[in-house]
């Protein structure tokens, strides 16, 4: 089964961390993704630039509006996701919890839609 | 540049509309795919199940449900290589989503 591993953090604390700790969690991601793919289930990843750089796009009625910003504004942001592909949400549940991010932020777990 | 459509929509909305517009919406889907892909931009796709299959994973602490309660909910994705912002926000502004909620458009960070 697909789930998507989607990374909520305080991007604001991230982007203001003092270079060491930066680079600390850029080598935990870095071996956190080496070990999905050593496991065969890392099927895809990014990481996203911060919301200063969103745009959304709305059409109320029709009507289209482009605004600067994310589509919400929530305490902590999308960062990132992992996909990847696990026999079931228990071991999909066991690598959110080795993610980087769940030490400081939240990883949403959700199961990819299948027809 | 790649960049993430997200799709963002209110879930109980969509699930309650009648079947020949949900069945609409499948076909306006399957005409924007087709029209990605044709334009070579299309790297990679998603839908997602609704979040009352989510789980909140926070630090070793399992919840149910999605990280934020918020009126619309992350949908889906579409990551699309694509030569700049202006080019993102063209694609965004003809995304079958805009008739019932809100596509955020994020840059990929490289």
């Amino acid at each position: 089964m697909e789930y998507v591993l989607l990374i909520y953090g305080n991007e604001s604390a991230m982007l203001n961390a003092p270079k060491d700790a930066t680079a600390q969690t850029i080598a935990a991601y870095r071996a956190y993704t080496e070990a999905l793919k050593k496991a065969g289930v890392h099927r895809a990843s990014n990481r996203l630039r911060p919301t200063s750089d969103a745009t959304t796009v709305r059409a109320p009625g029709g009507k289209q509006s482009v605004l600067n910003g994310p589509f919400a504004e929530t305490k902590e942001q999308l960062a990132g996701f992992y996909l990847i592909d696990v026999p079931d949400l228990d071991a999909a549940l066991t690598w959110a919890k080795r993610c980087p991010g769940a030490a400081h932020g939240s990883i949403e777990v959700r199961p990819v839609w299948t027809a | 540049m790649q960049v993430l459509l997200l799709m963002y929509q209110d879930e109980k909305a969509i699930q309650k509309l009648p079947r020949e517009e949900f069945g609409r919406i499948h076909g306006a889907f399957v005409a924007y795919v087709d029209a990605l892909k044709k334009a070579g931009v299309l790297l990679a796709n998603q839908g997602l199940g609704p979040t009352a299959k989510a789980r909140t994973v926070r630090e070793a602490t399992v919840l149910d449900g999605p990280f934020a309660e918020t009126k619309e909910q992350l949908a889906g994705y579409f990551l699309l290589d694509v030569p700049d912002m202006e080019a993102a926000l063209a694609w965004a502004k003809r995304h079958p989503t805009l008739a019932h909620g809100a596509v955020e458009v994020r840059p990929v960070w490289t």
